[in-house]
């Protein structure tokens, strides 16, 4: 390919590195050094596995606050599509069509979602958080509030398989993080999730259908919270209506980390994915000194704390000594 | 070109809950000229181009372009018909480049089977159009990394982008240092030769007849009449405007000057102000002038507390400021600041007129922390009368009111703590004529019952017709103070663009 001189060819919105790249890097130093176990290939291994279904969450969560909107329903979307699958498999269901009746169940909450945001107006918070809840409360009801355990091994295989020695669910999100990134960077939609974030009425006013945009964003966004339902179902071996509580949480302070602001209109999904690195890497590391969950919970509010708060602060000293 | 107008307006009627903003306005555009639209804020120019740009729709009446009715239902619909507008407040997205915004909402996809942004085309257009407005950047810098000058000349290629025959600028100079209004002008005069048509809305009068063919004044969402620019006197003009003779623009009456109300010595902060040492006095209106650039809003800010200091020391009110300056410390010994930016620094635009007015003052006014809307609202209601704002509601929230009034609102909420300094950054920018002589005149009464003012101002006349005396800034530093008597606008500009060896 011809590269004019002078004039990069990618756009400066979603070139740079986000600060915590380095906090990252020094995480896994410090604990390989300091850990026993933590630097084998195994683990390692284990980190990406876990990481891959936050990853698949983590999309959708980037698009909802690149657009300066918010997708908390993510979690409880996720049981719900584990449930429906697990019934599905349960009720004798073929394979393909129980994991298109998990992935459909993920698509039909964004859609309605999105549509609520686009159409009638609601404000993304509150649109998703009562998506949120009547997720979780319908996952409950179809399950009877009990786990559906016991799959056949050609559907466990999505989530414990391995091709060449890589986990299926990482190939999986490997595949869904570069749509998504092309998504963003190459077509009108990504650009538009952008625009709006950057300011709703001027992107209105340069003609950009925006309520049709949000829908799209919001649907995706369902969609990719069903996949990684019925994945993580498959890894499990059961489908749980409980088992996605939090992790709304851990996908936005996945984006949060990763660069993107809560005010939208910039960042980026490889920003996420170092998020999703360090919420992952954290996890592992806790597991491994086998920290209770609770305290679990509370080193991970306070690391999200510290990483953005020094992120802010190495901004600011940059910009003192430009300055 | 055929030989009818370009563009006709026909009876347009627009009316809002409470007000009818539109009365059945005639417009005409020529192709080839520059039609400068003029009134008081809220005489429905706004309105009226913003039914031509497709926000709007109009009640009734007509819209012509080239002879043909057209239906502008769309921003979309007014782009394809040929219209672009330039917005004040500039319609660009922050974060996104040059590229991505020239081209937002049409970008040029690639012929590949999965068709995808096609940038490299979308940047060479975006790397011509900029050529063609004498622009060196780079197409793939944000938007936010820009200087409002170059923003403005971003809107600029975005119009030339839609091959728009028609395109709005409202106060497009407002922004601008005097330099950039000279490269603007020149790109509007090859955009008429080009023949295209141009309608102009500003405050400036001396734009008008620099840049003006034709002139049409709207007062009361009617209009008033419209003139060729040649021949026209600004008298005759401003009548028309206001509907009464203005007399003195710069009415004053000046009393002694009391003691020293606020002192600052050797005042820096990196290299953006650098060793300023001045004083204003009780009774006193003080001038602070200098191109944009120089220094005048960081040291204001200083002042305030908003930003730290480095070195020096600032004495308000006798009282000295301790290294752990801030605006509420300031409020509290009793200095006002009507920032530039009203919109964001001055007002919060969602909260109703009365909720603006007392914010500064709860202290004052509720000592007890408890707040009493009947007490609020009888405050409120005595500011709204002495400074004449004109609002149909204390409860009206400021966003919906016009610039001159909501400028009003700030001084309020300033006078209602009954604070004797002020800082006035910008005070009358974007504000009309007739709003700006009521501003003018109320700094005047302040002065005259013993407050003590500094005036940050770009218009050299307000400069020299309200000040007292005058600090001219380039570079950080003060170069030169000026008496009332002495100062002339080309000395203050030659001082102002360093011609002088005074900077270092």
């Amino acid at each position: 390919m011809r590269r004019e001189p002078n004039v990069s060819r990618v756009p400066v919105s979603v070139r740079r590195v986000p600060g915590t790249f380095y906090i990252l890097i020094i995480m896994i130093s410090l604990a390989s050094i300091t850990i026993p176990g933590f630097g084998t290939v195994s683990n390692l291994l284990n980190i990406l596995l876990q990481g891959s279904f936050l990853a698949i969450v983590a999309c959708g969560a980037t698009l909802a606050i690149i657009s300066s909107g918010i997708d908390l329903s993510v979690g409880t979307v996720l049981s719900l599509s584990g449930v429906v699958t697990g019934l599905a498999l349960h009720a004798g269901i073929p394979i393909a069509l129980a994991i298109l009746s998990g992935v459909l169940t993920g698509l039909i909450c964004g859609i309605i979602t999105g549509s609520l945001v686009a159409f009638v107006g609601l404000e993304p918070f509150i649109a998703t958080f009562g998506m949120m809840s009547m997720a979780q409360g319908l996952g409950l009801v179809l399950s009877n509030g009990a786990s559906i355990p016991g799959f056949q091994e050609s559907f466990r295989w999505f989530g414990e398989g391995v091709v060449w020695k890589v986990p299926v669910p990482l190939i999986i999100a490997l595949v869904i993080v570069a749509c998504i990134w092309w998504l963003l960077r190459h077509t009108r939609l990504g650009l538009y999730i952008y625009a709006i974030g950057g300011s709703e009425e001027v992107a209105g006013w340069s003609g950009i259908e925006v309520g049709r945009c949000k829908l799209a964003l919001y649907s995706i966004s369902g969609c990719l919270a069903g996949i990684a339902g019925v994945l993580l179902a498959a890894r499990m071996n059961s489908g749980h209506p409980t088992v996605g509580v939090g992790w709304e949480m851990d996908a936005i302070a996945s984006v949060v980390i990763g660069g993107t602001p809560l005010t939208g209109g910039r960042g980026g999904v490889i920003g996420t994915m170092v998020g999703v690195a360090i919420v992952s890497v954290l996890r592992n590391i806790l597991n491994m000194l086998r920290l209770s969950s609770p305290w679990q919970i509370t080193l991970i509010g306070a690391i999200v704390v510290i990483a953005i708060g020094l992120d802010i602060l190495l901004r600011r000293w940059r910009l003192a000594l430009e300055g | 070109m055929g030989d009818g107008p370009l563009l006709k307006m026909v009876g347009i009627t627009k009316e809002f809950p409470g007000v009818k903003a539109l009365k059945g306005v005639d417009f005409e555009l020529r192709a080839g000229e520059v039609h400068v639209l003029v009134g008081e804020n809220g005489a429905g120019k706004s309105t009226l181009m913003k039914i031509l740009s497709g926000v709007y729709r109009p009640d009734s009446g007509r819209i012509l372009i080239n002879g043909k009715e057209v239906q502008i239902t769309s921003p979309r619909k007014a782009q394809e018909s040929g219209i672009a507008t330039i917005y004040q407040e500039f319609n660009l997205i922050p974060y996104l480049s040059i590229v991505q915004n020239i081209f937002l909402g049409r970008e040029l996809m690639t012929n590949t089977a999965i068709p995808r942004m096609n940038y490299r085309e979308m940047r060479v257009k975006a790397k011509e159009l900029l050529d063609s407005l004498g622009i060196q950047i780079s197409p793939d810098t944000l938007v936010k990394d820009l200087s409002m000058a170059q923003r403005q000349m971003i809107e600029v290629a975005k119009a030339l982008s839609l091959e728009a025959r028609i395109l709005i600028m409202d106060e497009p100079t407002s922004a601008l240092t005097s330099r950039e209004i000279e490269h603007l002008f020149d790109i509007v005069r090859a955009l008429k030769a080009s023949g295209m048509g141009i309608i102009y809305i500003s405050h400036r009068l001396e734009e008008i007849e620099r840049i003006g063919d034709r002139v049409t004044v709207l007062r009361d969402g009617e209009v008033i009449g419209t003139k060729d620019v040649s021949g026209l006197s600004t008298e005759e003009l401003i009548t028309m405007m206001v509907g009464r003779e203005i007399g003195d623009l710069f009415p004053r009456e000046r009393v002694s000057k009391g003691e020293v109300a606020l002192k600052v010595e050797h005042l820096s902060r990196r290299n953006v102000v650098k060793d300023v040492s001045l004083e204003v006095h009780y009774g006193e209106i003080v001038g602070l002038a200098g191109l944009v650039g120089s220094g005048r809003t960081e040291l204001a800010r200083l002042i305030f507390g908003a930003d730290r200091f480095d070195h020096g020391e600032i004495v308000i009110s006798g009282r000295r400021v301790k290294g752990d300056h801030n605006p509420s410390a300031s409020v509290r010994s009793g200095l006002s600041f009507l920032p530039e930016d009203r919109k964001e620094q001055g007002l919060c635009l969602s909260l109703s007129v009365a909720n603006n007015v007392i914010l500064a003052s709860l202290r004052r006014l509720f000592p007890h922390r408890i707040t009493s809307p009947r007490r609020e609202m009888n405050v409120t209601l005595d500011y709204v009368r002495k400074l004449r704002i004109a609002i149909p509601s204390p409860f009206r929230a400021v966003k919906s009111l016009s610039g001159g009034n909501q400028q009003k609102v700030v001084l309020a909420k300033w006078l209602c703590t009954q604070s004797k300094v002020f800082i006035f950054d910008e005070p009358t920018r974007g504000i009309d004529v007739a709003a700006k002589a009521e501003i003018h005149g109320l700094m005047n009464e302040l002065a005259e019952q013993g407050a003590a003012i500094l005036m940050i101002s770009s218009e050299l006349p307000e400069i020299l017709g309200m000040s007292d005396r005058i600090y001219v800034m380039h570079e950080g530093r003060i170069v030169k103070e000026f008496t009332r008597d002495e100062a002339t606008q080309e000395e203050i500009l030659r001082y102002a663009m360093g011609g002088v060896g005074g900077a270092a």
